[in-house]
C-alpha cells in the first residue's frame, strides 16, 4: 500500500516541477546571495540612487533595512535617505508619482514584493535586458518586457562600464529586492534546521515509546 | 462501583476533584468510551494516520487563524497591506501566517489520503455509510472554507480565482446571474464580498466544521473502526467481552499517532521554513500583487487542491454542463456506499475489476489535478476529457462490476505480524 | 519468575519513555506558544509610531509649556521660571512622594526638580489616577483652586493636584507623581523624548 502512496507523492512532485514560467524569454540566473551583506548594502545604495526616484518599497522602513544590513540608524539615513528621512519612515518614492505617471503613461509599481512576484532572476534579466532600438536617438526597449515604459536607468552602466560591473549592479539590485520581498527569509531558514533537529529527536523518543507499548500487542 | 442509595448521599461524599467533576459531567465515561476503552483493530497500517493528522491540522488552522484575525483587516482597501503588516511588522506574524497557508494545503493532502484509504478498504460500507456521508460533508465545507479563505489576502489570484468560481453560479439557468450578484453583494467582487467571506471563513464555516467533525467521530465510535482487512473485529470476542483483535485506543494508538504527528510536524516544518510558497502551489506568485479589477493575470489556476474539479469543469465545452459535471464529480462521491455492491470491504480480498477501476480512478484524479494547473491548450483539453471520462467511469461501472465481483475469501481474524 | 522480571524491566523503561516523551511534548508546546504570545507585543509599526520625537526648545520662553505627541500620549515640555522653581521646596511638606521614591522616572530625573536641567521640565501629561490629562495652572492663588495654590497641574476629572515638578499632593486620588519619560538633549535646544541618553551622561 505504501507503493500507492509513493505514486501519489510522485504525481504531486511531478506537477510541482513542471510549473511553467510566464515569461517567453528564458531568464538569466542572478546567482545572488542573501547572505552577502556587502552586496545587499550596495544594492540598497543603488536602489536609492537609481530606482527610488520613481519606485517605492513601501512595506520597508529605513530602520529595518539598517538592522538587517548591519547599519546604524544614522548610517541608513545618510547612505540611502540622503539625510532627508527619519529612520522609522517607510521607504517611499522620492519623485511626485502623479507627475511621473503623466510623463511615462503609467504609475511605477511598488517594488516591495516584485522579487516574490517575479523572482530575482527576472529582476536581474530585466535590468540587463535593455537594448538600443535607435542608437541615434537613445531609444531603449527591453527583451523581457517589450514596450516597457521604464527608461533604461542604468544607461551609464551600459555605455561606460564593462559587462562585469553591469552584471554586478543588476545582481546587487536583485539581491536587495529579494531581501525586501521577504526580510525574514534568512532568519526563517536559520531557525528551520533547529526546529527540524528538535522534531527529529522528538520523533526518535516517540518511536521508542510506541515500540515499547506495542510489544504487548501480539 | 458502589451502589448509591440516594443522589444526595452520593453527592455529599467528599472526594477528589475528579470525582467532584465526574458526578456533574460524564468525564470518565466519555474518556473510556472514546479513548481508554475504545477498542480499535490492532492491524491499522500507514494509511490510518491521516484521520488523527486531519484533526491536528484542524487545530493548527483554528489557532493560527484566530491569531491572524488579530491583525488582519477585512476590507478591500486594507486587506493586502494588513497581510504584509503581519508578514513584516507583527512579531512572529510570518510564522503564524505560513503555518496557516501551509496548513490549508496540508489539510487537503491529508484529507485526500484519508478518503483514498476509505475507498481502498471499503470504510464507507455498511454499517459506516453515515461516517462516510458526514466525512463528505466535512470535505464540502472544507472546500468552501478554503475557497473563501483564499480571497482574504486580496491578491490578484484571490480576486480572479473568486471571480471565476462565483461566475460558475451564473451558469445556473434562470436564477444564475442574480444568484452570482447576490453572493458577491455587488456587481463585481468587492469590499462587500470580502467582508462576508471573512465572516463565513472565520466563524460560520469553522463552527459547522467543528460540529461535523464531532459527529464524524461519534458516528465512527458507534459502529467501530474498519481496518485494512475489512474484518469486523466485534465478531470475535474474548472472555472479557472485548474484541480479540482490538486494542484500547489509549495507550496503543495514542502513542502510535504521536509518532505520526511528530513525523508530520517534521514535514510540515520543512515546508514552512524552507518552501513556504510550495513551489508556487501553496502561495501562488500572482498573489503577491494586490487585486486589480481591471487587469487579469495571464494564467489563472485555482489552488492545487481544486484543480481536479476545475479540470473537469474546463473539459466540458458547455458552461452549464461544465458546472453540472463539476458538481456531479463531488456529489457522486456521496453515493459511493450504494454504488459499490460488493460485500467484501478491503481491496486485499476484492476482485481484479475493482482494483482496475480504482487504479483508473486514481490515475484520472491525479492527471486531472495536473491538467487543472496548466493552460487549456486543445491537446490538454482532449486529455482532460479523457480523464474526466475515466473519473466518472469508475462510478458508472462500479455498480455492475461489484455485483458480480470474484472476491477472495475474507478471513475471520485480522492479519497482523507483530 | 522470569516473566515477572521482564515485565518489571519493561515498566521501568516504559515510565522513562513516557516521561521523556512528556518532556519533549511540553518543550514543543512551550516553543510553539512563544510566537503566539510574542505576537501580542507592540508591532514594528507601533514601535515606529512610538519612536522618539524631537522637541525644539530654542523658542520656548520662560513660563511657557508645549505639548508634543509621543506614543499617542501628551508630553509636556515646560520652561520653568525662577519663581516657579522657588515653589518646589516650599510645597514639599504637602506632597505624598516628594523624593519620588514610589514614582516612575529615569534615574537622571530622580531629584527635587525631576528634570535634567532644573528649568526645563519634561513629563508625560497623563494623570496617574485614571489617565486624564491634567490642566496647566501655573498662577498661584487660583480662584478655583484656593488661595494656597502654589501653581502646578490640576486634573479636572477627579481633582488630583500636582506641583510644578509633577509631584502629587497629599489627599488627592492620584497615587504617585506624574511619569517622566526617558529623554536627553541632542544639542542644547533640542530634546529627544523617548530615548535615554547614550552612556549615562546628560549628552
Amino acid at each position: 500500500m505504501a507503493k500507492g502512496f509513493v505514486a501519489i507523492l510522485a504525481g504531486l512532485l511531478i506537477s510541482l516541477n513542471v510549473w511553467a514560467g510566464e515569461h517567453g524569454q528564458p531568464l538569466e540566473k542572478a546567482n545572488n546571495d542573501l547572505r552577502d551583506k556587502a552586496s545587499l548594502q550596495r544594492g540598497a545604495v543603488l536602489f536609492s540612487n537609481y530606482c527610488q526616484a520613481c519606485h517605492s518599497i513601501k512595506y520597508m522602513r529605513y530602520n529595518r533595512i539598517a538592522r538587517d544590513l548591519g547599519w546604524t540608524d544614522d548610517e541608513v539615513v545618510q547612505k540611502i535617505a540622503h539625510g532627508l528621512n527619519k529612520p522609522t519612515d517607510a521607504v517611499l518614492a522620492r519623485g511626485d508619482l502623479k507627475a511621473i505617471s503623466k510623463v511615462l503613461g503609467t504609475t511605477p509599481p511598488d517594488l516591495s514584493l516584485m522579487a516574490r512576484r517575479k523572482g530575482p532572476d527576472y529582476i536581474y534579466s530585466f535590468l540587463l535586458g535593455y537594448f538600443e532600438k535607435d542608437p541615434n536617438k537613445g531609444v531603449w526597449d527591453n527583451h523581457y518586457l517589450p514596450g516597457t515604459a521604464m527608461p533604461n536607468v542604468l544607461e551609464d552602466k551600459y555605455r561606460f562600464a564593462d559587462e562585469k560591473v553591469r552584471q554586478q549592479t543588476a545582481r546587487d539590485l536583485a539581491n536587495f529586492l529579494e531581501y525586501v520581498g521577504e526580510p525574514i527569509k534568512l532568519y526563517r531558514q536559520s531557525l528551520g534546521w533547529k526546529v527540524l533537529l528538535f522534531l527529529f529527536v522528538f520523533f526518535i523518543i516517540a518511536y521508542l515509546l510506541k515500540k515499547e507499548y506495542w510489544r504487548d500487542v501480539k | 462501583m458502589a451502589e448509591h442509595n440516594s443522589h444526595t448521599s452520593e453527592f455529599e461524599k467528599p472526594g477528589t476533584l475528579l470525582q467532584w467533576l465526574d458526578k456533574r459531567l460524564p468525564l470518565v465515561e466519555t474518556w473510556n468510551e472514546h479513548v481508554g476503552q475504545y477498542y480499535a483493530p490492532k492491524n491499522f497500517n500507514f494509511w490510518y494516520y491521516f484521520g488523527s493528522l486531519a484533526l491536528l491540522v484542524l487545530v493548527n488552522q483554528f489557532v493560527t487563524g484566530i491569531w491572524l484575525t488579530m491583525s488582519y483587516k477585512p476590507s478591500a482597501a486594507e486587506a493586502f497591506n494588513s497581510i504584509e503588516y503581519i508578514m513584516r511588522d507583527v512579531e512572529w506574524g510570518w510564522l503564524i501566517r505560513y503555518m496557516h497557508s501551509t496548513g490549508a494545503s496540508a489539510f487537503f493532502i491529508v484529507v485526500y489520503l484519508h478518503m483514498f484509504r476509505g475507498i481502498m478498504y471499503g470504510s464507507y460500507k455498511q454499517p459506516r455509510e453515515l461516517v462516510w456521508i458526514i466525512g463528505m460533508l466535512i470535505f464540502l465545507v472544507l472546500m468552501g472554507e478554503a475557497f473563501m479563505g483564499y480571497l482574504l489576502p486580496w491578491g490578484q489570484m484571490s480576486y480572479w480565482g473568486a471571480q471565476v468560481i462565483i461566475s460558475l453560479f451564473g451558469a445556473i439557468p434562470v436564477v444564475g446571474p442574480d444568484l452570482a450578484t447576490w453572493i458577491r453583494g455587488d456587481y463585481v467582487i468587492s469590499d462587500a464580498t470580502l467582508n462576508r467571506f471573512f465572516a463565513l471563513h472565520v466563524i460560520a464555516l469553522p463552527l459547522v466544521l467543528l460540529i461535523l467533525v464531532f459527529l464524524h467521530i461519534v458516528a465512527l465510535h458507534r459502529v467501530g473502526s474498519n481496518n485494512p482487512d475489512g474484518v469486523d473485529i466485534k465478531k470475535v470476542k474474548g472472555p472479557d467481552g472485548t474484541p480479540l483483535d482490538g486494542i484500547p485506543f489509549h495507550p496503543y494508538y495514542s502513542v502510535k499517532d504521536t509518532v505520526g504527528a511528530v513525523a508530520f510536524a517534521f514535514l510540515f516544518a520543512v515546508i514552512v521554513f524552507y518552501f513556504p510558497e510550495g513551489g508556487g502551489f501553496f502561495l501562488e506568485s500572482p498573489n503577491f500583487e494586490p487585486a486589480n479589477p481591471l487587469k487579469t493575470p495571464p494564467h489563472i489556476a485555482p489552488v492545487w487542491y481544486f484543480t481536479p474539479f476545475y479540470a473537469i469543469l474546463r473539459a466540458i465545452p458547455d458552461k452549464f454542463f461544465g458546472v453540472v459535471a463539476m458538481g456531479a464529480a463531488i456529489g457522486v462521491l456521496f453515493l459511493l456506499p450504494w454504488l459499490d455492491r460488493c460485500p467484501v470491504r478491503s481491496i486485499r480480498y476484492r476482485g481484479t475489476s475493482f482494483k482496475l477501476l480504482l487504479t483508473m480512478f486514481t490515475v484520472s484524479f491525479l492527471a486531472l489535478g495536473y491538467l487543472g494547473t496548466q493552460p487549456a491548450t486543445p491537446t490538454l483539453t482532449k486529455l482532460a476529457q479523457l480523464f474526466t471520462a475515466g473519473y466518472f467511469l469508475f462510478f458508472i461501472l462500479l455498480p455492475f462490476t461489484s455485483k458480480h465481483e470474484q472476491c477472495k475469501p475474507v478471513p475471520t481474524r485480522v492479519t497482523y505480524h507483530g | 519468575m522470569s516473566e515477572t522480571k521482564t515485565v518489571e524491566v519493561n515498566l521501568k523503561r516504559r515510565r522513562m519513555l513516557v516521561a521523556a516523551t512528556g518532556v519533549m511534548g511540553a518543550t514543543a508546546a512551550t516553543f510553539l506558544a512563544t510566537p503566539f504570545v510574542a505576537s501580542w507585543q507592540p508591532s514594528e509599526r507601533a514601535r515606529a509610531l512610538g519612536a522618539p520625537v524631537d522637541v525644539d526648545i530654542s523658542k520656548l520662553a520662560p513660563g511657557q509649556l508645549v505639548t508634543v505627541n509621543w506614543r499617542g500620549k501628551p508630553v509636556w515640555v515646560l520652561h520653568r521660571t525662577e519663581e516657579m522653581l522657588a515653589t518646589l521646596p516650599k510645597v514639599e511638606p504637602h506632597l505624598r512622594d516628594p523624593e519620588s521614591n514610589e514614582s516612575v522616572q529615569p534615574d537622571y530625573c530622580k531629584n527635587r526638580h525631576r528634570s535634567i536641567k532644573p528649568e526645563i521640565f519634561v513629563a508625560v501629561g497623563v494623570c496617574t489616577h485614571l489617565g486624564c490629562s491634567p490642566l496647566f495652572k501655573p498662577e498661584p492663588h487660583d480662584a478655583e483652586l484656593g488661595s494656597d495654590w502654589p501653581g502646578g497641574f490640576f486634573c479636572p476629572c477627579h481633582g488630583s493636584r500636582f506641583d510644578l515638578a509633577g509631584r502629587v499632593f497629599k489627599s488627592v486620588p492620584a497615587p504617585i507623581n506624574l511619569e517622566i519619560p526617558p529623554h536627553h538633549y541632542r544639542i542644547d535646544t533640542l530634546i529627544r523624548v523617548g530615548e535615554d541618553p547614550k552612556e549615562g551622561g546628560q549628552a
